[in-house]
């Protein structure tokens, strides 16, 4: 529907331009001069062409703001999940997920399925920070066929991703750089032992495997924009806050669906070096959270397969591994929600073998825009909104348009009788004011949409810049979930715009160039 | 009558009617009464002449005026230029008339504030050209606008704005701009009526002019009656009726209010 109506209002807009200049090349010559005379020499003319403009430039800019926040709320999210979940929200997880795993990878639309792992703990980085985290454990040498993440580690992918980039790097230089994309990322240490040792004498670096961290979570953060300056990368580098030299303690809790309380014997503490800083630029994932190797997870929450013996009857017990969540990848022209569907019959398969029934909590199977429905939703909401308020004052700039053209016509009463005492018909006075209309639509169509682009284009700097200045911020980035405001504008969404901005300065003329159409010429005449 | 209808019918040969007003009648709507401004008007304009009306201000001069320039409307009565009733044209027709048959000039100027005098007196070219004809006609046009301007003594001041000029020099662009199409009669609505004496003068010295050297048909309303006398023939309008003056001096036999 959206589709047909964007087609529609490119087609018309196309029309009545091309429509009007056909009329003013064949129309009295008058027609055309007038309405650039008044154009030129009305003041108050530029006020509804200001207006006109500024309503574009406001609509575009509020668009394409929501529009490029919704897109990349979208795209990371989706990087970030992966195409389909398999998961349980208590953080006790399920049993038998590899059975589950070797059954979907058998599936012609899968490319990929892995286990994952989600709990929160506590953080102490280098004794410096402390903080509360959610922790995430992947088996990262396997997310290369189901997720995005990898793109997210700053030292192990961002070179390679400038060099894409960069417009002068050689195709030899390309390729290598795809390479290392397409490879999976890992886990291991940056440095070589002696030189762990060096630096923390009394740890033993083989006991402490590789933790990669929120960028934020230790100061990655954006560049203070008063520190900015000529040749500064954007955000802050690792090596500005010597980042693989520093060690992490994190202390977590097992949890188990057979436990009434925690217990503190489930507690569990480990250090790790940091190897490497995440960006996903979703600030929930960026500033509040770590990721582990899935195997060193599993055994700190105890979710590996154990053998217990039951106090009272003394009978031995095998209770399988868990995990909390299996993210699937799909291949690329795979259909998402019908994939997702056989996953789910594979998982309620598995569990229903085995006789397991989670009343309180049950295993799901999503989409990725089911997982993050909530937030998607929300900002698609939003969207429509600030959209409709717009459209109101969009509104309320026709009616400014025609006020502003009512007045000029009661100005020009005398001007439309001497013209049509010379000739021209009413035809020609409406085309006068008609046209006038339309080139103010045009022209201010044009004008808005050059400043919304060059408004849009500069949006982070003069965001910077108003911080800066005044000292307050718009966008916050634990409010919007991103640390920059988006900037991408949509050709068609862009479009749409100014045409119907167009047409909005037309209808707002079209009654004051009726009115001015049949106004008596006599009676204009006798005007002083 | 005719002898009348045949002249007609030969139109513009050297006896025959320009003009022929026959029974005008109007009136005004003021709420609930209604002013009756013209009750009986015939009139014969023939080619080349230059007449007068002379009437008390608010005797409906302006009003017929516009009426016998297609301008308006009588609420009775016919107008009938070179024999075709102007009522009975559309409204197009009536525009086109107005264009390029008659030429209209007003007691104030009415000169376009935004334009300058070339702009001003090439105004009837603009309504009857398309932008394109325009365009490709530009040299004639220009030059057309620029010897009238020339007869007017105005064209050296092609590039100013009606606020930059006195009364007089303006309303000597509204006569340009009337005789830019080449009207075949000229409707002088009070020409004089806000100039001082002396330009008054000039004006209807330009007026004269026309007439003598190019045989420019004229009408001209005015309340003065000097200035009404510098005509061949004057008519006083006078309780919605023509007459002729009291002063019989200017009046020659053939050229009565009308022919019979
Ligand atoms: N549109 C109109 N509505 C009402 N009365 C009008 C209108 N036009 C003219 N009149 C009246 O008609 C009369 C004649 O007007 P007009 O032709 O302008 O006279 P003149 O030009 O001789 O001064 C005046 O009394 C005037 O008030
Ligand atoms: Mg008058």
């Amino acid at each position: 529907m959206l589709h047909s109506f964007t087609f529609h209002a490119i087609a018309a807009g196309i029309a009545i331009v091309l429509i009007a200049i056909v009329l003013v090349l064949r129309a009295p010559k008058i027609v055309s001069h007038l309405m650039f005379k008044y154009l030129r020499k009305r003041r108050i003319a530029w006020v509804s062409l200001v207006a006109v403009m500024l309503c574009t430039a406001m609509v575009i800019v509020v668009i394409s703001v929501m529009g490029g926040w919704l897109r990349m709320f979208r795209e990371t999210y989706h990087g970030i999940t992966g195409d389909i979940v398999v998961g349980r929200q208590s953080l006790a997880g399920f049993p038998y997920y590899q059975e589950m795993l070797d059954r979907i990878q058998k599936l012609p639309e899968v490319a990929g399925a892995v286990p994952a792992l989600r709990t929160f703990g506590l953080i102490n980085i280098d004794g410096q920070i402390h903080d509360g985290v959610q922790v995430i454990g992947y088996p990262l040498e396997k997310m290369h066929s189901v997720s995005q993440f990898r793109h997210s580690l700053v030292r192990q992918y961002s070179d390679c991703k400038e060099t894409l980039d960069d417009p002068k790097a050689t195709p030899e230089e390309k390729a290598k750089a795809k390479s290392i994309l397409n490879a999976p990322a890992s886990f291991k240490h940056v440095y070589t032992d002696d030189l762990y040792k060096a630096i923390q004498p009394n740890m033993d670096p083989d006991t402490m495997p590789g933790m990669i961290v929120g960028a934020s979570l230790v100061g990655l953060n954006k560049r203070p924009s008063d520190e900015a300056g000529a040749g500064k990368p954007d955000y802050i580098r690792p090596e500005e806050v010597d980042l693989y030299a520093r060690w992490a303690q994190l202390t977590v809790m097992g949890v188990s669906d057979r436990r009434v309380s925690i217990d503190l014997r489930d507690k569990s503490e480990r250090r790790f070096w940091i190897v490497d800083a995440s960006r996903t630029k979703v600030w929930q994932y960026d500033s509040q959270t770590v990721y582990i190797p899935f195997d060193v997870m599993q055994e700190m929450l105890n979710m590996k397969e154990t053998k217990v013996t039951d106090a009272k009857t003394g009978q031995e017990e095998v209770l399988p591994a868990r995990t909390t969540d299996i993210t699937v990848g799909i291949k690329p022209d795979a259909d998402l929600y019908a994939t997702r569907d056989k996953v789910r019959q594979i998982v309620d398969d598995v569990l229903a073998n085995h006789k397991i029934e989670f009343f309180r909590d049950p295993v799901t199977t999503r989409s990725w825009e089911e997982v993050n429905a909530k937030f998607i939703g929300a900002v698609e909401k939003e969207k429509i909104l600030v959209t409709m308020l717009f459209a109101v004052i969009s509104v309320v700039a026709i009616f400014l348009i025609f006020c502003i053209f009512y007045m000029i016509v009661v100005e020009k009463t005398r001007d439309i009788g001497i013209i049509k005492s010379v000739g021209a018909t009413s035809n020609d006075v409406a085309g006068v004011f008609v046209g006038y209309g339309l080139a103010i639509g045009i022209v201010g169509g044009a004008m808005g949409l050059l400043s919304g682009y060059v408004f849009i284009h500069f949006i982070n700097q003069i965001h910077a810049w108003v911080g800066r200045t005044f000292g307050f911020t718009m966008w916050d980035a634990e409010t919007y979930a991103f640390d920059t405001i988006p900037n991408t504008m949509n050709p068609k969404e862009v479009t749409v715009i100014v045409t119907v901005a167009i047409l909005s300065a037309l209808i707002g003329a079209l009654v004051p160039a009726w009115i001015a159409a049949r106004k008596n010429p006599v009676e204009s005449l006798r005007w002083e | 009558m005719t002898k009348t209808v045949q002249s007609i019918s030969t139109q513009s040969s050297a006896n025959g009617a320009i003009l022929r007003a026959s029974g005008l009648k109007k009136s005004f709507r003021m709420g609930d009464s209604s002013v009756v401004v013209l009750k009986q008007v015939d009139l014969t304009i023939r080619p080349g002449e230059f007449l007068a009306i002379e009437g008390r201000s608010g005797s409906g001069k302006s009003t017929l005026l516009h009426i016998l320039g297609a301008l308006d409307e009588a609420d009775a009565g016919t107008v009938e230029y070179d024999g075709r009733d102007i009522a009975s044209l559309s409204a197009r027709a009536r525009s086109e008339l107005r264009n390029s048959q008659f030429g209209f000039v007003f007691q104030f100027y009415h000169l376009l504030p935004e334009l300058n005098v070339l702009e001003n007196t090439m105004l009837a070219a603009m309504v009857k050209n398309s932008w394109l004809r325009f365009r490709s006609n530009k040299p004639q046009i220009r030059k057309r606008a620029i010897e009238v301007l020339e007869q007017l003594g105005m064209e050296h001041r092609l590039k100013h704005r009606p606020a930059q000029l006195s009364g007089g020099e303006r309303q000597r662009v509204a006569i340009g701009r009337a005789l830019m199409n080449g009207p075949r009669v000229l409707l002088a609505d009070e020409p004089t009526g806000n100039l001082d004496s002396e330009t008054g003068r000039q004006i209807m010295a330009v007026l004269e002019k026309l007439h003598r050297e190019q045989q420019q048909t004229i009408v001209m309303v005015t309340h003065d009656r000097s200035i009404a006398h510098r005509a061949d023939r004057v008519l006083v309008l006078r309780e919605g009726r023509l007459e002729k003056p009291a002063d019989v001096s200017k009046q020659n036999p053939a050229q009565g209010p009308d022919d019979e």
